[in-house]
């Protein structure tokens, strides 16, 4: 064996410890389960559309040259070719009893179905009399991730379809005194004809789109600071912990007149403002930074006009909900880093922290809480950091016992950790290590 | 030293059956001693015997499995706050803050035990143990081995502690840096400081220790005043009485 060969083996033993192995194994499973998860949500948003048709209209068009034209029948052809069983149109065009804006939203709460069509009464008429008819829109908007919003885009898509179609059987029977802009688009749509429901209000001339990509510009930055600080905060604490033990400072720290309790709250707390000043530095920095980033992106939409907004007391909510997850977090190191023999153990120890603050992230980002499933909300719930990352959106829904919940999660979770800790400091764990432990030589067979 | 000896001695130190087991290895197998006031008592033994498990368990450190320990009277057990208190426990190889200054360092420690006028007698009587000089007010990452072994055996004693404990308190210094050391304890031990210390360095405990406990697996195999124990094995140094008590010869 050369030299090189010699310090190859060595530095590798030394790298590829079973921790750093097992960390990028992890690693693996989770950006697959995101690919995963990603691909599920665009599938989902971009799946053929379910929609409600109320047909206020008298009748079918009457084209110049005398044959007919129904909304009905074109999106029965827009389906097919699509790919849908003919005899399996109806789940997907369902016929709506209401004529009316009021008795569309109540409808489509019944029916559980998220977006609509109105044909104005007077559309066959129009079209007839070479007048652009109406066709109006109306989404029930519902919390998504980024790539929820994609859904409303679809149900645009049918009807610009259906003016293709319409626009293709006006101009093959057209008499020579129709406009051409008529005859290019003779079904008007879009613009105020569109409605969002929010709270079974209908807000004219706004798609969900907008709503959800106001909100996500003024929310998104809030998950990615929470995973930073939890990593960086998680980051200190086990590393002092395993400076400590490398040093052999924490024997003599230990050995000092005062209590271990005293220990672990000073570490604990010192962590949490280095995590909060950091927080406060992140927060200002991810601000400008995602502001010049979202703005060009930005929709205008007033969220506030459409109750959307937070106040003094929400924003209270948010912080609260956000110092308590840096105590869960700290309390998981302080017990994660009773485990650390050394610094650079220490290091491999922040894993599992990384991992629990980089799911939340992911799910909340990319899926959102309310369109997950309740395995995946189940998932997030238990991770105490997804409540932070959570909060303004649940608030600005109106969702209140959804943080309050998680603050009471939190507090329990981070008392359960700090008292895990206490008892950790006062065993002999901290100075001999796991490979003293009974239990661990029993499971193990190691002396 | 001089009031404990019109007074008789006192026990600074008594354990009783101590044992220590990890899992089912047990690695002290029931010591009993007892150590007086004002006392330097070495306890020797080879590596793994059991004399970094005994101090840890005096020092609180380390939990017993059955026995008692009691430091001036106070047992480990049941009141280790109350025996923090008049301990001071110095590992073997321990280190400092490196981010802290030697001075930095000895007020971090001497914040535990006092304030006001007490803190900065206490601090200053630790500059003056570890005599580093300017030195004291240099980061402790840029020191050398004896400079950071004067300043921690300078925050052990700082306190005024009644009993110290220290771990291979030469081991890997100079000639010079190791004899300066052993004068400290040696000063302390008169003001009427208990010095429990291990050592590999059989000169070192002939020449510093009052009396002498030899570990061997776990077991307290001898103990005696230096000279007792060379008379009884009839050999010159406690490297020869170690090595026969080891072998059973």
């Amino acid at each position: 064996m050369s030299h090189l060969t010699n310090i190859i083996r060595k530095e590798l033993r030394e790298l590829l410890t079973p921790g750093s192995v097992a960390s990028v194994l992890i690693m693996v499973v989770l950006f697959a389960g995101l690919g995963g998860l990603i691909g599920g949500e665009v599938e989902k948003a971009s799946a053929i559309p379910i929609v409600g048709v109320a047909n206020a209209s008298a009748g079918d068009v009457v084209l110049p040259d005398g044959t007919s034209w129904s909304v009905y029948d074109s999106l029965c052809s827009y389906y097919t070719a699509s790919g849908v069983d003919p005899d399996e149109i109806g789940d997907y065009v369902v016929t709506m009893e209401s004529t009316g804006p009021d008795g569309i939203i109540g409808e489509m709460s019944s029916l559980g179905l998220t977006s609509a069509i109105l044909v104005d009464s007077g559309f066959a008429t129009d079209i007839s009399s070479g007048t652009r008819g109406e066709i109006t829109e109306y989404y029930v908007f519902e919390p998504t991730g980024m790539f929820g919003t994609v859904s409303s885009t679809a149900v645009s898509m049918v009807i610009q379809a259906m003016s293709s179609d319409l626009s293709s059987r006006l101009i093959s029977s057209v008499s020579g005194d129709l406009d051409h802009t008529f005859l290019m688009s003779p079904i008007e749509c879009g613009g105020n004809s569109i409605n969002t429901v929010i709270d079974g209000t209908a807000h004219p001339g706004v798609t969900p789109q907008d709503v959800s990509g106001q909100i996500t510009s003024q929310t998104m930055m809030i998950p990615i600071i929470i995973m930073i600080i939890i990593m960086m905060v998680g980051s200190i604490v086990i590393s002092s912990m395993g400076s400590e033990k490398e040093n052999k400072t924490l024997e003599t720290l230990l050995t000092l007149p005062i209590k271990r309790t005293t220990v672990v709250t000073g570490k604990i707390v010192a962590a949490a403002l280095v995590g909060l000043v950091y927080g406060l530095a992140y927060m200002v920095g991810m601000s400008i930074y995602m502001g010049s980033l979202m703005d060009p992106l930005s929709s205008g939409v007033d969220l506030g006009s459409l109750g959307l907004s937070l106040d003094i007391a929400d924003y209270a909510l948010v912080m609260l909900s956000m110092f308590m997850s840096i105590i869960c977090a700290l309390g998981i190191c302080m017990v994660l880093g009773a485990f650390a023999k050394n610094y650079k153990s220490a290091q491999t120890m922040t894993m599992p922290l990384s991992l629990l603050a980089m799911i939340p992230m992911f799910i909340v980002m990319f899926s959102g809480w309310y369109s997950a499933g309740p395995a995946l909300q189940a998932v997030t719930f238990a991770i105490p950091f997804s409540h932070p990352m959570m909060a303004m959106q649940a608030l600005m829904y109106g969702d209140v016992g959804l943080v309050v919940a998680g603050l009471v999660y939190m507090a329990v979770f981070a008392t359960a950790t700090i008292l895990a800790t206490v008892r950790l400091y006062n065993s002999d764990i901290l100075i001999t290590g796991l490979g003293q432990n009974g239990l661990v030589q029993r499971i193990t067979g190691r002396k | 030293m001089a009031q404990s000896m019109q007074q008789g001695p006192v026990d600074a130190l008594v354990l009783e059956d101590v044992r220590k087991s990890y899992g089912n290895r047990e690695a002290v197998h029931g010591i009993s001693l007892t150590i007086r006031e004002g006392e330097i008592f070495g306890l020797i033994g080879h590596n793994g015997a059991g004399k970094t498990t005994t101090l840890r368990m005096i020092s609180t450190l380390l939990r017993i499995t059955s026995g008692r320990i009691s430091v001036y009277g106070h047992d480990v057990s049941t009141e280790p706050d109350r025996v923090r208190e008049i301990i001071s426990y110095l590992p073997e190889d321990a280190g400092a803050y490196k981010d802290l200054t030697g001075r930095a360092y000895l007020e971090f420690i001497a914040r535990f035990f006092a304030s006001g006028d007490e803190f900065d007698e206490m601090v200053a009587k630790g500059i003056a143990l570890a005599d580093l000089g300017d030195r004291i007010d240099s980061k402790v990452d840029t020191y050398s081995k004896g400079m950071m072994r004067r300043l921690l055996i300078a925050r052990a004693i700082m306190p005024s502690p009644k009993l110290a404990i220290m771990d291979e308190v030469t081991s890997g210094l100079d000639v010079i840096n190791a004899y300066e050391i052993r004068e400290i304890i040696r000063g302390i031990a008169a003001d009427g400081v208990t010095v429990v210390m291990s050592s590999h360095n059989m000169f070192e405990v002939d020449m510093l220790c009052d009396r002498v406990g030899m570990i061997d697996q776990g077991n307290l195999i001898l103990v005696g005043t230096p000279s007792e124990l060379k008379e009884r094995f009839g050999v010159g140094t406690l490297e020869e009485v170690f090595v026969k008590a080891v072998k059973g010869e």
